[in-house]
């Protein structure tokens, strides 16, 4: 595959693993072309694994793509580390300065002293909500967490399941995990990262309470629903906890954003905690020889201008963070509104930020809880996780 | 007869002529000759099986003796460091616990299955029909399959509806996601799809054993349980033999049906040797140690294959 790249040198390449996005990332791409006279093709592989096979050899073997796309948090850290990556301060500088992009943004891509990628997407996990349910069961947006449960008591009497959980594909069983940590005690959440907080620790078990304790009262819906965005749709489940890339897929179910679904930033338990949203932000980084390529930047930055995240908005249905954009959808712009109201912060998905080598692991445990959700089975999950956790941080 | 003194003498003469040496000479060149024009027809398939299969294992062996992580590591070199840290991984002891339970169903099952279906419709009216809808899932891709049984497994799939008929109530079993059920449910997965393939082997098998022995047998008073027993069975040892060497490989390389049906993965069942590497090595990016796994797996399968093809032999010299 490095042998690929070489021959296909002349025109500027894209690789990524975002399949289900191939054709709006191509959209872009032709939209490129047009703007600047540099098309840019994307190069889809279908799965992150393969995908992540590619490039780490590609790595290795000294032959890294110009342009491709990489995860936020420690495996972003790791690639960082190879030195094979272009540092990118200058092009944030004038992204700043033309108000397109926050620092906060900005600090996602950042590692160390320097910035090393733009945003592929920046999503922010948000919760969507039947509004047809919450209309029949008296129900508004909550605002704090006891209108939360509020609202879901009155949901579950209506007859409606008021969260909406699966285990499908086996990566979802952090979702409710990471909301459940930010909500009750987001420093311990942090700490998780870097190995200063265990896994087993009140804080820990505090949030696997609170779960157990939602799923006894019947608040979620069957976790072996393999087809999650569907049953949302369908109506088998209130409450849709994910990330505001789904809102298409959604829509593509059936629902309109706006009209049939709605969305709200989760409330914290503790009133005092500051606002705070999960952020998901793939970036796209370039090697350090593409920047010696004039064709490759322009491309880039073709990308995070203003007409380029309008492009892409349009075609995917997702946001870069370009604040003087178009918001891809009203949810999305509803979002960016209550983002910037209540000063919210970015904190960092649990996918990203835990370290690589434990997170298959990790969540297969969370998943475990998720099918047979009591505090037995949160003891043991608890216990096998820290266990994971410590034996990777005493030899890290 | 002055003819054939004559004869003897030109031969003589040409003998003389033609020294031993020059013989061996032209037999060499001959050989030679024979060598390249075999070697010439050969190639193409010497070459596609040293580049797409003894290259990239040679090269996988190697690798399991580096330190190649991520994006480094592959210059580094870690003498047996992978092989021991897989031996004290607890993760590869549950691995090779799930992989032994599907080397023994997927030879278990077939087998006795395949052999009873063989038997059965040896003869019965509508025989290739029956064939036919026996060994169709076979052609289906392993993913394919396991994307068709998922739904079928599903909460609200068709095993559960069909209980549900009987029980005369709601049937609500996860079949993949409980840890008690989700290796025989997707065992049964596996038996539908290669139960076809092992009845036809051992059909072949039947209708190339010679009719002669079992008449001879019945002539003599031997009941058909003793003529199935004493002439059938060990008539049919080769094919059973090929039959097991499949199904060891099989449930050695066991991974699709594990990795689509199985991704809530309860209590790690369906977490096999393969399964395990390719976590490893893709998931994880520790290609060295993933390498190392993979060596093992070829081991094995390598010496259970040997030893078969010995059991093979031994069965092959005995009917003769």
């Amino acid at each position: 595959m490095t042998g690929a790249t070489s021959a296909l040198a002349a025109e500027i390449q894209l690789f990524h693993d975002k399949g289900f996005w191939s054709e709006p990332l191509q959209t872009v791409g032709d939209a490129a072309g047009v703007a600047t006279g540099n098309p840019i093709t994307q190069v889809a592989y279908s799965t992150p694994e393969q995908y992540k096979a590619f490039i780490q050899s590609a790595i290795a073997g000294g032959d890294v793509p110009d342009m491709f796309t990489w995860w936020t948090g420690s495996v972003f850290s790791e690639l960082v580390e190879t030195g094979a990556l272009a540092e990118l301060d200058g092009l944030w500088d004038d992204l700043i300065a033309s108000g397109d992009f926050s620092e906060g943004t900005r600090d996602f891509y950042k590692v160390g002293d320097h910035i090393y990628g733009v945003p592929l997407h920046l999503s922010r996990w948000v919760a969507l909500y039947n509004k047809e349910q919450f209309a029949e069961a008296g129900v508004e947006e909550p605002e704090s967490w006891n209108d939360l449960i509020a609202a879901a008591d009155k949901l579950k009497a209506a007859g409606f399941t008021p969260f909406h959980a699966t285990v499908q594909d086996g990566w979802r069983g952090f979702i409710w995990f990471q909301e459940f940590m930010i909500r009750t005690d987001p420093e311990a959440y942090r700490g998780l990262h870097d190995g200063s907080v265990a896994y087993d620790s009140d804080a820990v078990r505090n949030a696997f309470e609170i779960w157990s304790d939602w799923y006894a009262k019947g608040y979620f819906s069957d976790p072996r629903s393999n087809e999650e965005v569907a049953d949302f749709a369908r109506g088998k489940g209130s409450i849709y906890l994910i990330g505001d890339w789904a809102i298409g897929l959604i829509e593509a179910a059936g629902m309109t954003a706006g009209e049939d679904f709605g969305v709200f930033i989760m409330p914290n338990q503790d009133p005092s905690l500051p606002a705070s949203v999960i952020v998901e932000g793939g970036p796209i980084v370039l090697s350090k020889g593409a920047l010696d390529k004039p064709e490759v930047v322009e491309a880039l930055k073709y990308f995070v201008s203003v007409d380029g995240a309008n492009v892409w908005a349009e075609a995917s249905g997702n946001s870069i963070g370009n604040s003087n954009a178009e918001p891809p959808n009203v949810l999305v712009a509803e979002v960016n509104q209550q983002v910037s109201a209540d000063a919210t912060l970015a904190i960092d998905r649990w996918w990203e930020a835990v370290p690589g080598d434990i997170q298959g692991e990790v969540v297969a445990e969370l998943n475990r809880f998720m099918l047979d959700p009591t505090m037995e089975t949160a003891d043991e999950v608890m216990a096998n996780i820290q266990e994971l956790n410590a034996e990777y941080w005493a030899d890290n | 007869m002055m003819a054939a003194t004559h004869l003897s003498a030109d031969n003589n003469e040409l003998l003389e002529r033609i020294s031993w040496s020059q013989i061996e000479a032209n037999e060499r060149r001959l050989q030679r000759r024979n060598f390249w024009v075999a070697f010439a027809f050969m190639s193409p398939a010497i070459l596609l099986v040293t580049t797409f299969l003894l290259t990239p294992v040679v090269y996988n062996i190697f690798l399991s003796f580096t330190r190649w992580k991520k994006f480094k590591g592959l210059d580094e070199f870690a003498g047996t460091a992978n092989y021991v840290k897989l031996v004290t991984n607890r993760l590869f002891a549950d691995a090779l616990y799930n992989t032994s339970l599907w080397v023994g169903a997927s030879i278990i099952f077939p087998l006795v299955i395949g052999f009873g279906l063989a038997v059965f419709l040896r003869g019965v009216a509508l025989e290739r029909t029956f064939k036919s809808i026996i060994f169709l899932p076979r052609i289906f891709a392993p993913t394919a399959v396991g994307v068709i049984w998922f739904y079928v497994y599903a909460p609200d799939g068709v095993v559960n509806r069909f209980l549900s008929f009987f029980a005369g109530g709601e049937v609500d079993i996860g079949w993949l996601y409980q840890s008690d059920t989700v290796t025989p449910a997707i065992i049964a997965t596996f038996v539908w799809q290669t139960v076809g393939l092992v009845m036809v082997l051992i059909l072949l098998g039947l209708s190339a054993i010679p009719k002669d022995p079992l008449e001879a047998a019945r002539i003599d008073g031997a009941s058909s349980g003793q003529v199935f027993v004493r002439i059938i069975l060990p008539l049919l040892l080769p094919t059973l033999l090929v039959v097991t060497i499949l199904s060891v490989l099989a449930g050695f390389t066991v991974f699709d049906l594990l990795w689509i049906m199985g991704a809530a993965n309860p209590e790690l069942r369906t977490l096999s040797l393969a399964v395990f590497m390719y976590f490893e090595a893709f998931q994880k990016g520790s290609w060295a140690f993933g390498s190392s796994i993979a060596v093992v797996i070829g081991a094995v399968v390598l010496s259970v294959t040997w030893l078969q093809a010995l059991l093979q032999h031994r069965v092959d010299k005995m009917i003769r």
